[in-house]
């Protein structure tokens, strides 16, 4: 069987992104092979049909090509869940600082945020993923599979580069001694 | 956008002025007006925090470049968000009068002022750039259609375990469950079991061997024994003292 169109069956039957490795293993392929598989199979799907393989969250999945977007939406009607500035404040703090505590984003934030992250929580963009080992154990948290398929990253390391904001150590916003640490 | 560059500080507005809305929760964040000093870098809103917390030696923060940059915000809005400026008047308002008061060679004590908590809260300006990132991939990523439109499990292990999924542990728990008997009535004062002990209890049975849990699991067994079980055998899973593959159908267990 040509491996091309057996990745093309997986995909097809797949409801969420497949890793290289899944795939590899599935049809007793090298990932070198994969890859090789995939980029002709992109390139396929690219010249003629209305769906393209997409590599997000991990993995490749089939999807629609942009230019059906309109014609799709109009068909399926989805509903539009816009995120809130707030939650996506603190979405942008869990992405660039995780593991991450609640205490730490109120740091960030300057404001309590224990209610937008619950939000994200129900919305599966962030999870626990893990305790901070002090005093309290407070619960850390992280972005998700879920998080990388909303917003079309690969991975997490496919975010904007934020120098300012991620050189600055957490504990630079804390208050001490009295005095307000500002980052520098 | 406009910004004013001095030496040691400046005072900007952002550029999508029109994009900001005032703040949900009734109060009225003010415009995002940035402040730059050698004792302060951060929005108008944090500033006035700070000074408000005697956070900041109000003194060491110029004034005037903040109130230039403000004139220019309000030169530069489009949709005259009256509610927003005056959010930003107040804070300044608040500032210029403390520091008359710091600058005032008077020994009478400064007035008490209003509750400032009325006042605008600060944001996290820091991630502004993200923020807008996040937002346009956001937005592109609706013009893609999957066959399933809930994408990745949403249910994620907080640990690694190779291709076994939340779903599969949550199968072997409801297959825990359908062997367990249901609990005789007992008074509610039956001594618990922590979960330490339980999971001691687990390590004792688990050895270094792969076996399935129908071969470890102590039969006959209660519920609420079911229920303990498998939640000491999380906690192992998560500290990395068990480990789990398949074996054929079944999800094997072994201590490493």
């Amino acid at each position: 069987m040509n491996p091309t169109d057996s990745i093309l069956a997986l995909l097809f039957v797949s409801d969420e992104p497949v890793s290289a490795e899944r795939l590899a293993l599935a049809l007793g392929l090298t990932q070198g092979q994969v890859d090789q598989a995939i980029e002709i199979l992109q390139k396929r799907l690219e010249k003629a049909g209305p769906l393209s393989v997409i590599e997000i969250a991990g993995g490749f999945q089939l999807a629609t090509k942009r230019e059906y977007a309109d014609l799709v939406s109009q068909y399926l009607r989805p509903q539009r869940s816009k995120l809130s500035k707030s939650l996506m404040e603190v979405l942008a703090i869990v992405a660039y600082r995780q593991p991450v505590t609640t205490a730490e984003i109120e740091l960030v934030r300057g404001v309590q945020s224990d209610y937008s992250i619950r939000g994200l929580l129900e919305r599966h963009l962030i999870r626990e993923v893990g305790r901070r080992p002090t005093p309290g154990r407070p619960v850390l948290y992280g972005t998700t599979q879920q998080f990388l398929h909303q917003f079309n990253l690969k991975t997490t390391k496919d975010l904007p580069e934020m120098p300012e904001a991620l050189d600055v150590p957490i504990s630079a916003y804390a208050p001490s001694q009295g005095e307000l640490a500002i980052p520098e | 956008m406009y910004s004013l560059r001095r030496p040691i500080l400046v005072a900007s507005s952002h550029k999508n002025l029109a994009k900001f809305h005032p703040g949900g929760l009734g109060v009225i964040e003010p415009p995002p007006i940035f402040v730059s000093t050698p004792v302060f870098d951060g929005s108008l809103a944090m500033l006035f925090t700070c000074v408000r917390d005697h956070k900041v030696n109000l003194l060491d923060v110029p004034l005037f470049p903040i109130c230039e940059a403000y004139f220019h915000y309000l030169m530069a809005i489009e949709n005259k968000n009256l509610d927003e400026s005056a959010a930003a008047l107040g804070a300044l308002a608040y500032l210029l009068e403390r520091k008359a008061w710091l600058l005032l060679p008077t020994d009478d004590p400064e007035p008490m002022v209003d509750d400032p908590l009325e006042l605008p809260a600060p944001t996290a300006h820091e991630f502004q750039a993200a923020i807008e990132a996040l937002s346009e991939w956001h937005e592109a990523r609706r013009q893609l259609f999957f066959r399933s439109g809930s994408g990745p499990d949403p249910y994620e292990l907080p640990f690694a375990l190779e291709d076994i999924s939340a779903v599969d542990l949550a199968r072997e728990f409801e297959r825990i469950l359908r062997e367990a008997t249901p609990e005789p009535f007992e008074s509610p004062s039956k001594p618990r079991i922590s979960l330490q002990e339980q999971m001691r209890k687990v390590l004792l049975v688990i050895n270094y061997e792969w076996q399935t849990l129908s071969q470890v699991l102590p039969l006959p067994i209660t519920r609420n024994e079911a229920v303990y079980w498998f939640l000491a055998l999380l906690e192992l899973l998560r500290l990395g003292q068990i480990g789990a593959k398949w074996v054929g159908e079944d999800i094997a267990y072994a201590r490493r």
